[in-house]
Order: C-alpha cells, then structure tokens, then sequence
C-alpha cells in the first residue's frame, strides 16, 4: 500500500512532507510536535494540554481566535494531546491552503507576544470543565486515572493524566507556560504534513516562505523513565455506576517494538467483538458479562496491553478474572489458532485500506504521514507497519504474551457500585 | 506580487463543487437502488434504508425497533450469531446497524473485492434473521444492562429528559433504546411482526458509493436482494406539536461533578422551506466553534468546554435544541444566556452583513467538506432517501444560502424560536445547587427519567 509523499527538511529543521492527491479540492495541513505529557514534570501537569487550547487563542499577527478565520474560509479545525505528541490539524478547502499554513507558522514562531494572562486564565477555566466534564462527570471516568497511578511508578511519564491533575492547571503560572513553549514549540521539534489538491513545488515553496524564518529553537533529547516492573497490583475503587467493571492492565512492548503488533492482535481475538474467545465465553454462551474490551495502547516510551470487562448484573468481577486469566493463559501457552489469526490479519489489512480514505484530521492520511515520520523518521512505514500484522504467527503471539502477559504479575482495577471515593474535581 | 508576510492572507475565490451523479434504478418489488462512483480506493460503502424507525414503535413497547435491528444482526441465514460476526471479520467488513426515528439504516463497508460477499451477508440480515429465543434472552439481557449503564450518564439523561419534555407523547418522544419495562415485557413474537412489517423493501432505498460502477452494484444488488417480498407501507408519522409551555425540568445527580444544561423547543421537519436559512441562522447562533452561544459560553465567561446548538430536522417535524455541560454553580446562567441568545438573534436587525457573510461562507466554502470519502457521499444518499429530497439537493445548497440576506435570517428565526416557550433541563446535585436556578424564575419540576 502506498501513499506517495515527497519530504524536505528546512534549515530551521521542520520537516515539510507533502502528499498530492487531486480527487476533492481539499487541503490537508497537519502539525506534529514531538511533545505531549510525558515531558511534563510531576506537579507541573497538563501543560502540554493547556498549551494545546492556547495555540488556538491567537499569536502576534493575528491577536484573536484561530477559528474564526479558519471556519470562514470553510475550513475545519483542531488539536490533540497525547503523553508522547501534540498535533493541530486544519482541512480546507484548496483556496484556502494558504491561510492555514500562515496560522501554523504564526503561531510555531510568534505566539507567546500574544499570549495575554485573560487567555491563559479562560483556558484554565475551559480545560477544568474539558475535565469535568470528560471525566469527573462520567461513570468509570476517574477508572483509566487510577489505573496509571497504580500501573507506572510514581514520576513515570505516564503514570499523569494527559489532562493533568487539577492542582496542577490551578496552580500554573504563564511563564511555566511560556517556558514550556520555549523548549518544545518550534521547528526542530516539529514535522509538517501537507496533503490533497495542492502541487508538491506550490506547497514547498509556501512552506519556505512562512516557516522558513522561524529560529529552530534546542534540540529536545528523549524522554527518560524508570523502568516499570512486572508484578501483581491490586486496586479498588468505588464509582457511581451500576455494574461493576474489571481492569486488567500489564506493561508491554512499546509503539513498534517486537511484539507491539501481536499484542493488538491478541487483544482483537481475546477480547474485541463478537467472534473474540472472551466474548464467546462470557457475553455469549455464560451471560456473565456485558462488555469486555481489549487494546494494546502504543506508545514510544512503553504500551499498555488492557483487558476491560463490565459484569452483568448480579455477577461478581472475580468470576470474570478467573475466565480472563483461564484464556490469557490458554494462549499463552498454546497460542491462537492459524484460522484465528488468519481473522485478525485480515481485519488489519482492511482496515489499513478504510484508513486512507481521508486526507485530514486524527487518523486520516495527513495525521498517519506525520505519525510514521515523527517516531520513525521516515514517512512511508505503511506498508512496514501492515506487513507486522501479515508476518505475525501463532508462535510470535503465544511468545509475546508469555514474555510479557502475565496473569500473577497484572495490575488489577476492581471498579464497584458505590459511593465515589473521591469527592468529584478534588 | 509581493505579499507583506505578517498580514493574515484571504482565501481565493472558491471552487464550484457539484455533486457527482446519481444512478438510480429499482427492483420489481419496489427496493430503489441508487449509486455514485468514488473512484479512490478500493472500498464501497452501502446502506440500506428501511422505511421505518423508532417513530414507528408501538406506544406501549418504546425500544422495539431498537431491540429488532439488535437481534437480525445475531443469528441470520444459516449462521448462528458467532459465525455471522465471523464471516464479516473474514473479508474485513464493518457492519452497522442504526435505528433513527424515521428509518432504520444497515450498513456495511466493504473491500470492492469482498463486495458480493458482503452483500450476501447483509442480505441473510434483511431477509432472513433467525430471531432465536437464545439470541432473543441475550440481546434483551444485555439491553437492560445498557439501559441501567445509560441511567448513569448525566447527558444521557439530559438528553432523553429533553426529548421527552419537548415531544410529549408524540412518536418522536421516546429515546431510541427505550425503557427497561418495555423491554422486559417483549415478546419474540412482536419482533417478528415488527420485522416483518418494518424490514421490507417497499419504500427502502439501497444506497452504494465507492470504486464500484453502476451495473456491478445494479446486478450484485438484483442478486442479493430479488424475490425479497414486499410488506404494506407503513402510516406516516404525525407532525409534531407547536411549543408547550415553558418547563424548567431538573434531574437530581447526587455528587454530580458538573451540570448538564439543555435548552430545546419543538422545530420544524426537514422540508421546511425555510432549510437553507435555519441552516445559516444556526452556524452564526449555535453550531460552530465561533458562534454566538459558544463565544459567549466558553470563550467569554469559560463556564463551559463547549456549548452547541442544532437543528434536529425529520420528516414530520423535529427538534432545536443547545446543550452544554457547565460548572454547577453556573447552570441558571448558562440557560438564561442561551435563552437570551435565540431571543437576539430574532429581532429585525440583529444579524449584521457581516456576520452573515461569515457564517454564508463557512457554510458554502465548507460544503465540499462533506463529500470527500464513500462514506460521506453514502450518508448524503441516505438522508436524500430518508427525507426524500429532490435530485438537486446538494447542488442547490451554495446558491441558496449564498442568496440569504440578513432578513431572511432573522426572519426565519422569528417565525422558529420560541424561547419563551422552551424546555429547559438541568442535571445536577439538587441539593446542593438548588439556590443557582432560582435566577430562573420558574417553577422547579424535579423529575426522575425513565431508562
């Protein structure tokens, strides 16, 4: 599978990567920089978030909304925040390709003049409702929170909220914030996707043009972290929910790391969907559970492999441990079926396919070129990214889980019916 | 020509956009099928269009056309419910079943070399779905715990208060999952005849878009879905009722961490011929990020992450609505702020040229937004099915709303918006937050949500 792209790297050290495809006259722009909330510091949490709803409050030569321009240029518009990357992403329509690209590098070179303390103080307050209302306001919401806590030691990148913790966003000044932005907010640091109805030699030539002059700022090392050890946690917690859900959660191999595609092929066939082992057993033929759900999380510094499962009424979550553990350890010693994987290595391949319908926005083939350039340094890994799923074999699966899912050394969140633990929002 | 770097470029003028051609045939038991060719990657997105949705539930059984779309995706054809989840995983299809008000839509998407395949199994759903006890005890099992996990969603509760509070006992009243005593009291027999009523291609629409040609979907359609027998058509839905008198209705949520505001009034159906300017009235009021209610919400006061309003246009009318959650202490505020905005918005004059000519062209220079993959051009022909719109529809839309003046926008939203007249709901901890409605002025009806 391809998805042609040319790539050039300014002086300054953006990478400007540019994918033409003339079927829709759409743009797609999207920016990449290489942090998110795994480079924040304990008791300095959720800046990369907070930094990423400041992005769009305005920069020097545009003191107000990203939005409105953008939207009245029919366009779309948003960011995301994880613990490994940020990224900000614009579709619009051709004419306005420009206009986005201008955005981009008004606010990569001159944001922190515009940077006004009622901005950040609005955003403050917006992202402690972002939190309320994403979270604390849910049932199960607080659960994944926990989760890390008990899973990564404490000070491990991961073991934060990517949202942060409350104490931390009241607690933030504006020049933490403006130092966060000095150290990760610039081209070196950064990786531009340009694709859709747009010539390559037009795209390079605006790129140069509006971010060629932005200094390139210091190189960003990467992030270190404690090793997370294997062994058995065990966690309760009380939500204001009606059935209680199990979380069983391990370390495993990080974002492209040997056996990082087999985990998410172990999760599909142990858990995902009706023709899953777990489904079969629990929801299907015993109607003990409700839901389960499995996901090997990627990611560059460590994943987590995480089986989740919500009890039917009536029906204690130890009965649907003993099941989970009873199959984790069927495959880990016996491993998946060929006709099983045979499944699994199709899905991934259609859904390699379904990916690169969309030009932009999370997921679509801009976002995926700046994916695969960001962690590998090279923008094509499509066709090296599928083919682990193709090239995966019984034996690698039951390998994997045998090295790394071990059912006596799990990190093990009981969620009950009950009163929350915590007051909401402390 | 020299362009000064630090000036905010304008956009070029826009690109005309027209929708691709439609090719439309039917079957000789009255199944239309449409197609557009999407020549990108190999994928075709269908659906199916069945004439009836929740609307069409019986009174006293809210969920029925829910809990049959559930169980024809179990056991179908000669396939139990594992080995049909199977066989679709097998060629990589994604199968999805949705029961809206006035429709219920099966789809599925599908690699061009799976499609007959794929077609085969969506027909043993449509046409032949075992309905077995075992599968029937599991899904309705598993519907109850749903609806007990939903009960526990502040804006899921919101949500079905407000619907509630809005239609009365009008067939749009209920949510789509219906209530656990419904539920329980179902029989495997009126799913059959609910099935057999609502599941047949009288008034269905097939529709199909991707790297496919016409004949081929034509001829695998013919195949799969010829001999299928036709059902009565059923009743049209009534229209909905003129706004009831204003409500302030409260749900209490002990310890809940923020409160869940809706704002919301009977609206008009989808063919109202006030379309195109509601759609603009919309975008500069409540339905974008730079919107008047979001602005004011968010962006100004930062009680709220986000507060949106839509349209909610079907066949025999329909819903306006906003919602927003926001901080507890902020919940009158947030109401009587959205309240206060349909009402500007209304009066002569209130719509500037400018924010016209801004919300005209998010609008128009967006629009081709919505047609870029095989699944946006199958979700345009689903609602052209849906709502039977004329050919022309989507080619009609730049003109139109580029034509709109400012009047025509606030007149439009005076002859909609009711907001003396609007249904307010709050989710909160009562106790604790009584004291912040009082700004209200109207009378508390505290009431608990069927689920």
């Amino acid at each position: 599978m391809r998805v042609p792209f040319e790539k050039r790297t300014l002086a300054n050290g953006l990478d400007v990567i540019v994918h033409n495809d003339h079927r829709v006259p759409l743009v797609a722009v999207s920016v990449w920089y290489h942090v998110g909330s795994g480079n924040e510091q304990p008791g300095k949490t959720g800046f990369a978030h907070l930094f990423e709803h400041l992005m769009f409050e305005g920069s020097e030569h545009h003191r107000r909304s990203y939005f409105e321009p953008l939207q009245n240029a029919g366009g779309t518009l948003n960011g995301s925040t994880s613990a490994d990357r940020t990224d900000y992403w614009e579709v619009v329509p051709a004419e306005a390709v420009r206009l986005a690209l201008w955005m981009e590098a008004d606010r990569m070179g001159w944001l922190l003049p515009a940077l006004t303390p009622e901005n950040f103080e609005t955003q403050r307050g917006v992202v402690l409702n972002e939190r309320r209302q994403n979270y604390e306001n849910k049932p199960y919401g607080l659960a994944q929170f926990t989760l890390a806590r008990a899973l990564f030691p404490e000070g491990h990148p991961y073991s934060w909220p990517t949202i942060g913790e409350t104490a931390d966003v009241l607690a933030a000044s504006i020049d933490d914030v403006r130092g966060f932005f000095a150290r990760y907010y610039h081209p070196a640091n950064a990786s531009l996707v340009i694709a859709g109805d747009i010539t390559s030699a037009a795209a390079f030539e605006m790129a140069e043009e509006l971010f060629g002059a932005i200094p390139a700022g210091p190189a960003v090392g990467p992030v270190s972290s404690p090793a997370v050890e294997a062994k058995a946690r065990e966690v309760v917690m009380h939500d204001r929910v009606d059935l209680g859900r199990l979380y069983m959660a391990w370390a495993s191999p990080a974002l492209f790391a040997d056996g990082d595609a087999e985990l998410d092929l172990a999760g599909d066939l142990l858990a995902n969907g009706r023709t899953s082992r777990l489904y079969r057993r629990l929801v299907h033929d015993r109607r003990v559970a409700t839901e389960l759900a499995a996901s090997q999380s990627s990611r560059e510094l460590v994943s987590t492999f995480q089986i989740v499962a919500t009890a039917a009424p009536g029906q204690s979550l130890q009965t649907l441990r003993a099941a989970i553990v009873e199959e984790i350890e069927r495959l880990r010693h016996a491993g998946p079926d060929e006709a099983e994987l045979e499944r699994g290595r199709a899905q991934a391949e259609a859904a390699f396919i379904y990916r690169v319908q969309s030009l932009g926005g999370t997921g679509g083939k801009a976002d995926q070129l700046n994916a695969y350039n960001v962690y590998q340094g090279r923008p094509d890994g499509f066709d090296a990214d599928l083919s682990r799923y193709l090239n995966a074999t019984p034996a690698s699966v039951r390998d994997t889980l045998a090295q790394w899912i071990d059912p006596d050394r799990a990190t093990v969140l009981s969620v009950l019916p009950g009163d929350r633990d915590q007051p909401a929002g402390a | 020509m020299a362009t000064d770097r630090f000036v905010l470029p304008a956009p070029g003028p826009p690109a005309t956009v027209a929708f691709p051609p439609v090719t439309r045939t039917s079957l000789p038991n009255g199944l239309a099928v449409w197609s557009v060719a999407h020549a990108s990657v190999p994928v075709v997105s269908c659906a199916l269009v069945l004439n009836r949705g929740t609307a069409g539930d019986p009174p006293d059984r809210p969920g029925l056309a829910s809990v049959v779309a559930s169980l024809a995706i179990e056991s179908a054809g000669d396939r139990d419910s594992i080995a049909l989840a199977d066989a679709l995983a097998r060629i990589g299809a994604h199968l999805d079943v949705q029961p809206a008000a006035d429709v219920t839509v099966v789809s599925v998407q599908t690699l061009r070399r799976h499609l007959p395949a794929a077609l085969d199994l969506l027909a043993d759903i449509v046409r032949r779905p075992q309905f077995t006890a075992g599968d029937f005890a599991r899904v309705r099992e598993l519907r109850l715990s749903r609806l007990r996990q939903a009960s526990r969603v502040a804006s899921t509760v919101a949500d079905r208060a407000l619907i509630a509070g809005v239609y009365g006992d009008h067939p749009y009243g209920h949510g789509a999952l219906g209530t656990s005593r419904a539920v329980a009291e179902m029989t495997i027999d009126e799913v059959r005849a609910w099935w057999s009523q609502a599941w047949s291609p009288a008034g269905a629409t097939f529709v199909a878009a991707g790297d496919v040609d016409a004949r081929t979907i034509e001829r695998e359609v013919a195949r799969a879905f010829a001999g299928w027998e036709a059902a009565a058509e059923p009743e049209a839905t009534p229209l909905s009722h003129d706004a009831a008198a204003p409500r302030l209705l409260v749900v209490h949520r002990p310890g809940a961490a923020q409160a869940e505001v809706r704002v919301g009034q009977p609206g008009p159906p989808r063919a109202t011929p006030d379309y195109h300017a509601l759609v603009t009235l919309n975008a500069l009021l409540g339905g974008q990020f730079t919107s008047r209610i979001n602005r004011n919400l968010r962006e100004q006061r930062a009680i709220t992450y986000g507060a949106r309003s839509a349209f909610d246009m079907r066949r025999a009318g329909g819903l306006f609505s906003c919602d927003a959650g926001v901080q507890s202490d902020a919940a009158a505020v947030a109401a009587a702020e959205i309240l206060r905005e349909f009402g500007d918005v209304s009066v002569p004059g209130a719509v500037s040229a400018e924010e016209l000519t801004r919300a005209q062209a998010a609008l128009t220079r967006g629009y081709v937004r919505h047609f870029e993959t095989a699944g946006h051009l199958a979700r345009a022909l689903v609602d052209l099915a849906t709502y039977r719109l004329p050919d022309d529809t989507f080619d009609r839309f730049v003109p139109r709303v580029s034509a709109l003046t400012a009047g025509d926008v606030s007149e439009a939203a005076a002859r909609t918006l009711r907001p003396g007249a609007c249904t307010i709901v709050v989710v909160t901890d009562l106790d604790r937050h009584r004291a912040a409605l009082d700004a209200l002025e109207r009378e508390i009806e505290v009431i608990s949500v069927e689920f």
